[in-house]
Formats: C-alpha cells, sequence, structure tokens
C-alpha cells in the first residue's frame, strides 16, 4: 500500500444520513435482533440493494452469508425476488430507505407481496423528515402507501425494545409487513424492558383527563415531552405509542370517547398515516371528541437536520403543545 | 442407483416426439379458439403463436407432478404476459393440472379464470404476474430458493418482447446474469407485436440475444415453432453454469392461415371464423 493509500485509508467515511462519529457506533438494535431471529429460523433471508450498512444488515451478511442476497441498486428488481423467495417457502427481509423500500416499487409490492399474502417484511429506514439529503429521500407518503394495500401490516416501533421486540413478532407473523425504522445514529436510549411489543396492540404511556396524545416511531418521544411540559401547567395527558399503524388497534375507540381531545402525531404527511387511521376509526365509532393533526401539511419539505426540519414543519413538542392548547381553548362542539 | 426417488421424479414420462408434441400443440390451438370465440375476449394470435412453446414445455421439458402440485422440487413456470391466458389454460387443462371444465368457464363472472392468470386459481399459477415485467424477478426468486435447496428444480419464465420496454425486466436480467443462475431458463414469446402495433414501430427492442450475452446470459435466435430446435435448445439449457434466453421467433396466429400474421392485440372472433380455424386445426386424421 502506497503512503497516499494509507492516509486516505484513514479517513472517515460518512454518508448523509449517517450524522456524525456516533452513527458509526451505534448499537445495531435491530442489524442485532434480524440476526437472532435468522438464526432462531432458517427460512429468513436478507435483501439489501447497495444499503448494507445504512439497514444494519451487515451482521446478517457477515455472519450467514448464503442467505443474504445483495441485488444492487435495483428495489422493483429487490421486491420481485422477494416474492419469488416467499412463494418457495423462505422469509424475506428486504432493505431499503423508506422512499426506495414503498413508493418506488408500489406496483411489485401489490402484485408480489400483498396480493398473494406473500410472506415478505420490508424494512425501510429514513422515516420522514430526516434526512440532510432532501426531498428525493423523504418518505412522508410511505405509510398512506402501505396502509391502502390490502394484507399489508404497518409498524413503525418508537424504541431500540420496541424495533428488537417487532422484529422477533413479524418474524413469527405470516404474512407481509411494512417495517418503518429510524435510523440508529448513536443516541437511542435502551428503554425499559417494560416496554413490550405484540402486533396490533398500542401501549398507553402515561394517562391524563384532558386529551389523548396518539403518537408513533419518533413522535412517541415528543408527544411525552409534550405531555410533560403540559402537565407542568395542570394539563394531564393521556400518551398512546401507537406502533400498529395498520390493523390499528379497536381499544383506542373506547379510550378515545372518554376524551374531550384527541390529538395524532406523526413524522409523515398529514395525509393517509397515523392521523388519518386514528380519524377514520373514531369517526365510524362516534367518537365525538375534539380531534387534530400534528404532521407535514401537504407540503414537501427539504433537507436539513431533524431538529430543524421538526421545527420548520410543526412536528416538535412546543408545537404539539401550542396545538393542544389552542384546541382545548376553544370551546367544545 | 440413485435412491433419492425425489431428485429423480419425472411423474409422466415426458414426450419428446417431434410429431406427438405438434398434435398437442394443435389441439392446445383448437381449445384457445373454444376459449375465446364465445366470450369475444382474450388472445387469439399470442394464444395461437405460443401454443408450440408451451406444448414443448408442458409435455416435453418440465418436471411437475399433477397428482402433487407442491411437490417442492417441481419446475416452476411464470408466464410474465400473464394475458396470453387462453393458451396457458388450455395447457394446464390439456396437462391435468387444472379441471377442464373449470377452464371452460373462462371469463365467466366468478371464475378463477381471469383474462390475467393470478393465484385466484390456486397453485397452478405460480405468481400474480401480467402487470407486465415482473416475472423475471420473482423467477430469479424461485431460482436462488432452489438453488439454497440444493434442489434440481428449474424455472421458466415466458416474456412478451414488447415486456422488454419495462425497465424492471432490464434489471432482474442483470441480475439474473451477474449471480449465474443455471437454473433459470427465460423464453422470450417473440410474436412483434404489442398494443399499437408492430413493436418496431413503437420501441424497437432488437437486437435481444446480443443484449442477454452482453449481460453474462447465453442467449440464442431460435424458430418458436421449430418443435426438435426447441428441444435442442431446453436440454442444451440445463447443463449451463449460466442462466439461458432463447428469443423464440412465433408467428401471430399459427396453424390458422386466414390469421396467421395478423398482429391484432385483441382479436374478436365472429362464429364463422371460429368456424374456420377448428376446421384448420382438424387432425390430419380427423379430416374428411
Amino acid at each position: 500500500m502506497s503512503r497516499q493509500t494509507e492516509d486516505r485509508a484513514s479517513l472517515e467515511v460518512l454518508d448523509f444520513n449517517a450524522r456524525g462519529a456516533s452513527a458509526a457506533t451505534a448499537q445495531k438494535h435491530y442489524g442485532e435482533a434480524l440476526l437472532q431471529a435468522a438464526q432462531a429460523d432458517d427460512r429468513i433471508v436478507c435483501l439489501t440493494a447497495d444499503l448494507t450498512l445504512p439497514t444494519e444488515t451487515d451482521l446478517f451478511r457477515d455472519q450467514l452469508p448464503e442467505r443474504f442476497h445483495q441485488v444492487g441498486i435495483a428495489e422493483a428488481n429487490m421486491i420481485g425476488i422477494a416474492g419469488g423467495l416467499a412463494r418457495s417457502g423462505e422469509i424475506p427481509f428486504v432493505h431499503s430507505f423508506c422512499v426506495f423500500a414503498t413508493r418506488r416499487c408500489y406496483d411489485q409490492i401489490a402484485m408480489q407481496v400483498a396480493y398473494p399474502r406473500a410472506n415478505v417484511k420490508i424494512v425501510g429506514v429514513i422515516p420522514g423528515l430526516t434526512t440532510l439529503l432532501g426531498v428525493s429521500h423523504q418518505a412522508i407518503d410511505d405509510i398512506a402507501l402501505m396502509r391502502a394495500l390490502p394484507n399489508m401490516t404497518v409498524i413503525e416501533p418508537s424504541s431500540p425494545d420496541q424495533v428488537r421486540a417487532s422484529v422477533a413478532a413479524i418474524a413469527r407473523h405470516e404474512g407481509p409487513v411494512y417495517l418503518r425504522l429510524k435510523r440508529a445514529d448513536g443516541t437511542e436510549v435502551v428503554g425499559d424492558p417494560a416496554s413490550d411489543f405484540t402486533i396490533g396492540k398500542m401501549r398507553v404511556l402515561r394517562e391524563g383527563q384532558q386529551g389523548l396524545i396518539v403518537a408513533c416511531g419518533m413522535m412517541v418521544y415528543i408527544a411525552r415531552s409534550a405531555a410533560d411540559a403540559l402537565s407542568r401547567d395542570g394539563i394531564e395527558m393521556t400518551v398512546v405509542d401507537m406502533a400498529t399503524i395498520k390493523p390499528l388497534d379497536p381499544a383506542l375507540v373506547e379510550l378515545a370517547r372518554r376524551m374531550p381531545l384527541v390529538v395524532t402525531a406523526e413524522n409523515h404527511s398529514i395525509i393517509g398515516g397515523l392521523g388519518s387511521a386514528v380519524a377514520e376509526m373514531l369517526m365510524e365509532n362516534d367518537v365525538p371528541s375534539k380531534f387534530r393533526r400534528l404532521g407535514v401539511r401537504d407540503t414537501f419539505a427539504e433537507g436539513g437536520t431533524t431538529a430543524f426540519l421538526f421545527e420548520k414543519y410543526g412536528l416538535s413538542a412546543n408545537a404539539l403543545v401550542a396545538t393542544i392548547r389552542q384546541a382545548l381553548a376553544q370551546p367544545a362542539p | 442407483m440413485n435412491t433419492d426417488t425425489s431428485r429423480e421424479r419425472q411423474p409422466a414420462a415426458r414426450n419428446r416426439d417431434p410429431a406427438d408434441l405438434a398434435r398437442i400443440a394443435r389441439s392446445l390451438r383448437r381449445h384457445v379458439i373454444a376459449l375465446v370465440a364465445p366470450t369475444g375476449q382474450g388472445y387469439v394470435q399470442q394464444g395461437l403463436g405460443a401454443a408450440d412453446l408451451f406444448a414443448v414445455l408442458y409435455f416435453a421439458e418440465m418436471r411437475l407432478d399433477p397428482a402433487d402440485p407442491q411437490w417442492p422440487d417441481r419446475d416452476r413456470f411464470l408466464l410474465s404476459t400473464a394475458h396470453n391466458t387462453a393458451i396457458f389454460y388450455a395447457t394446464l387443462a390439456a396437462r391435468g393440472i387444472v379441471e377442464r371444465d373449470l377452464v371452460d368457464q373462462y371469463c365467466q363472472d366468478g371464475s378463477v379464470f381471469e383474462v390475467n392468470a393470478s393465484e385466484r386459481v390456486g397453485t397452478a399459477i405460480e405468481a400474480t404476474l401480467g402487470s407486465l415485467g415482473q416475472g423475471l424477478s420473482v423467477g430469479i426468486g424461485m431460482a436462488l430458493a432452489a438453488r439454497r435447496r440444493g434442489s434440481q428444480s428449474r424455472v421458466y419464465v415466458v416474456l412478451g418482447d414488447g415486456e422488454l420496454q419495462e425497465g424492471q425486466l432490464w434489471e432482474a436480467a442483470l441480475y439474473a446474469g451477474s449471480a449465474g443462475l443455471s437454473n433459470l431458463c427465460l423464453i422470450i414469446d417473440y410474436n412483434s407485436m404489442q398494443v399499437e402495433g408492430h413493436i418496431d414501430k413503437v420501441v424497437s427492442v432488437a437486437p435481444v440475444a446480443e443484449k442477454f450475452a452482453a449481460f453474462g446470459w447465453a442467449a440464442e435466435e431460435i424458430d418458436g415453432h421449430d418443435i426438435p430446435a426447441l428441444l435442442t435448445a431446453l436440454e442444451e439449457a440445463r447443463g449451463r453454469d449460466r442462466p439461458t434466453c432463447l428469443v423464440a421467433t412465433t408467428t401471430a396466429g399459427k396453424g390458422v392461415p386466414s390469421l396467421e400474421g395478423i398482429l391484432a392485440h385483441n382479436l374478436k372472433l365472429p362464429a364463422e371464423v371460429a368456424a374456420e380455424a377448428m376446421a384448420a386445426l382438424a387432425d390430419a386424421e380427423e379430416r374428411p
């Protein structure tokens, strides 16, 4: 190796979605859970479209190379291959960024995964407004798209424990799943082991009588922060972690019925995602509460840090607090 | 002696006699006419054109067991242009994989035998295709799974030439060549016809064999009605370390002189044309 190459080999290699050194050393909760599931079930295979490191599938690649398929930059082909593998009895986990794992190959997912109820797990990272790359990499409609597909289960975990538990659960679940994951960046706090996960079951994280916040993914942390802030002023909110967006837990109906206000919070467009799902269920069950949605308001955003984008597009704890205060201040209908 | 019977199972003796296969193809063509004429729905020209390919694949080449449709080591067949179903269903019925009576409900409301073949039919249809460009990718998945199982199962995908205009097909071709999928055999039904007319007047895809060869495949052009040549080409494909692509030139409406060469994507069959077609397709021994 020449002196120059040696020097260059020491340069840090980063991508635009792994910010700072902490991302490089982040614990791979998803990758570890997937490997663990695969070691327990020989049918599990792993596919990636040139995004092995960002999807944490390097662990799988290194441990189970004969079950790892690098398909290159070709997501539509990847979904088709997964459909063929599943019809031959394997359980493919396919990986890409949320945008490319869903929007880019929607018809392929509909025909090769959802319609035949193929046992394929579609795993996307970089949800919503969490990318420096900008609009091309922003997944603000992936929940809406996947939710619209018959037979599809849609899950967005909110914590490392839930990520691990959801991987174990979807590996056991027979049928198509879309798993939407925040990319690990090293800032994750390993939560309490009590944060259990069952597909289709919501978790009530705190209880209060003045309103209900239903959140998923990264917005669960923000919902808790907002509820803490409101609590300091004597406004007590119930906070629900709705990790399974489809099928939505019907227990939400009775919980919401007791609340003067229901607010949904998602790192996604307000159209077609968690807020839409909750609204549909509550309306169809004659729940008369006030209703508000927090999310990206029918617009494309731009590249930026998550904190900046969440503040600018109204996904911050401050925005959630303001939404709740405003709604509570308005006279009931 | 090999005691692994599952590997050697060939439930029905493969018929490799070209004259027999030609007779089978003629009978399949008659069924195509019988299916399409009453409803006016379906793909006559494509079905007549592909009948020799189907006869060779289902009666000579593929290892399958109509009594055990889920036999894991069966060969897989994927019709990526899933709308060419009259010939597909006729073949499945003739091979004893689906019931002829049910096939004859083709296109009736409630029948699982829709214009586009889907998994509604059941295990006889390996995958729901017809949204064009997807079949080769699914075939790759099946070929990879067979390779991991150490199965001798082979995967046969039939594409339409117009389908080569779909980008996903080239993603799949690139991957299959790169992965050296020797248990994958692609047959391009090159009938030169797409919805808007002759393929060269829409978007030319030629030369196809050269394109696949450049992608790492063994590719050759072949007459899609030359049964001995098809038998040989499929036999040779089995011995390779690479995927094989057969560019099979077919004639729309083959077997019915008055229909041959008419590039009509959706051809209706008036009763008198259907009767004329049936007469043209009658076996020599049935002729007066």
